[in-house]
């Protein structure tokens, strides 16, 4: 039978573990956000060998699997930089470049979707590169890149609970914890299951609404 | 029109020139577009650009204000190189790009598909340049703007956005915002290829009434008609080179180079009907 008992009983542990999530998911979009918008404008730059750095960055991250990331960053960098890395670092550091990958990917297509006589047009007025981005192209690739934004900081709340593997104690190793004395696995994994609805189904339909929205702004 | 009517090719004395190509050449990848093309505009003249698809006509235009970059040649506007390299590729003079923005901003340029920015109102669209470029007071701006938008007959759809505005008005909002950077030398990139063609008129009347202002034109166009009327100087414009050029009378009446006489064979034909009268016209506008 299902007990609740159990949920109850360690509903300060899950507590933990769920702002140990939030908290990642929010610092690590955040510096993605920045490092994203960096790789993904050395991508859209006119130098060669910058606009090749970018790639070779969005490419390594997004082709190496997270967890493995993650594993490298904890346990092999400390040896190959011979400095001591903690598990929150290692954590923030993995999470952050991961998913700065992905931001720069939609960045750099959402700028390329923009069309090329807008540009045509900002330079003719005599504008300089910083002028035309900030003031005409940003504002409206950014108008396009809400919806796959919003869709990939719900894939990044939900990557966060790989942080258990490097035993940072976020939901879900707060959740294997529990098991672990508990011997109550279905229970505490239906709640963490339950945990990540109630929080994402709502921002999925407010990244729907904003899509929508975006398209008839259009 | 200009107070004197131009009838040569070339610049005439005691007029400043406001632009001079020399030698422009343009290759996309091995694709020779331009071959060396020398222009001159004196001020308040205004020259038509001419010629089959694929002339060159378009890329010329955009070489103007480095919109495409010359693979060589020297580009000087009111005076100011604006680029310049030897035909062996060796940049003579490199222009930093805060340079190259500012003798840019001297040209004004109208597009075929009007490049309005769709995030702001007709009003932002005209005081974007003044504003963000030349750095000019908000409300001072927003006069000059409003004075400019009313001139182009759009006092009513100030602050409409684009998209609410058709192909006509939003061409002359285009305008508008291009003349907001007070420019010596205005180009327009076929104004009406892309309007419905009820409204090809409303645009055109606007440029006419801008090249009785004395401002400076280039313009690419496929409208002959227009061009004859408009026109100090037609430019035929064939394989990269300048075929033929003179005044509308001449160029557009009594073409000599053989392409020039099939490109202008439909209006030719219309204007053989019509001759005595657009010739009239023609004297007339010279007096």
């Amino acid at each position: 039978m299902f007990d609740y008992t159990v949920i109850t009983n360690n509903i300060g542990l899950l507590w933990q573990g769920l702002l140990m999530t939030l908290y990642f998911t929010v610092i690590t979009i955040g510096a993605g956000l920045v490092l994203g918008l960096f790789v993904g404008l050395i991508q859209l730059s006119t130098f060669r060998p910058l606009v090749l750095l970018g790639q070779a960055y969005v490419e390594f991250f997004r082709n190496i699997p997270l967890l493995v990331t993650l594993l490298w960053v904890y346990y092999a960098f400390p040896i190959f930089a011979g400095i001591n890395v903690t598990k929150f670092w290692a954590g923030f550091i993995g999470l952050s470049c991961y998913v700065a990958s992905f931001y720069a990917e939609i960045l750099r297509a959402g700028v390329q979707s923009v069309d090329p006589g807008q540009t045509d047009a900002a330079t003719a007025i005599g504008m300089s590169y910083g002028q035309r981005m900030r003031r005409i192209i940003l504002p409206q690739a950014f108008r396009k890149m809400i919806p796959p934004l919003a869709g990939q900081s719900i894939i990044q709340m939900k990557n966060t609970t790989l942080l258990s593997m490097i035993t940072v104690p976020d939901l879900l190793y707060q959740a294997s914890y529990i098991s672990s004395f508990t011997y109550r696995p279905m229970e505490v994994y239906t709640a963490v299951g339950v945990i990540f609805l109630i929080i994402l189904i709502p921002l999925t339909l407010l990244s729907r609404k904003l899509e929508k929205s975006g398209a008839s702004a259009k | 029109m200009s107070t004197t009517q131009s009838n040569a090719p070339t610049p005439e004395k005691g007029k400043t020139s406001v632009l001079r190509l020399d030698r422009i050449c343009l290759k996309f990848g091995d694709k020779r577009v331009l071959n060396g093309i020398d222009l001159s505009v004196v001020e308040g003249e205004v020259v038509v650009l001419i010629g089959a698809s694929g002339s060159g006509k378009t890329s010329l235009l955009r070489c103007i204000n480095l919109l495409n970059t010359p693979t060589s040649g020297s580009i000087v506007i009111d005076d100011e190189v604006l680029f310049h390299r030897q035909a062996d590729g060796k940049n003579g003079t490199p222009i930093p790009n805060q340079e190259v923005n500012r003798i840019r901003s001297k040209t004004g340029m109208v597009f075929q598909q009007f490049n309005l920015f769709p995030h702001m109102t007709a009003l932002e669209n005209v005081m974007e340049g003044p504003v963000i470029v030349k750095k000019e007071p908000k409300e001072q701006a927003r006069q000059t703007a409003l004075k400019l938008l009313d001139l182009m007959g759009l006092a009513q759809h100030v602050e409409k956005y684009p998209r609410q505005l058709s192909g006509g008005q939003q061409q002359r909002v285009a305008i508008a915002r291009a003349m907001a950077m007070q420019p010596k030398v205005m180009l327009f990139d076929e104004p009406t290829s892309a309007l419905d063609p009820e409204l090809v008129g409303e645009v055109m009347k606007a440029m006419v009434e801008l090249a009785k202002s004395g401002m400076t034109m280039v313009i690419v166009t496929h409208e002959l008609g227009f061009a004859f009327e408009v026109a100090d100087r037609v430019v035929f414009l064939d394989q990269g080179l300048v075929a033929e050029q003179g005044p509308p009378s001449k160029v557009l009446l009594h073409p000599e180079h053989p392409r020039l006489k099939s490109f202008v064979g439909r209006f030719h034909e219309s204007a053989d009907l019509l001759r005595p009268f657009l010739e009239a016209r023609q004297a007339e506008k010279a007096c």
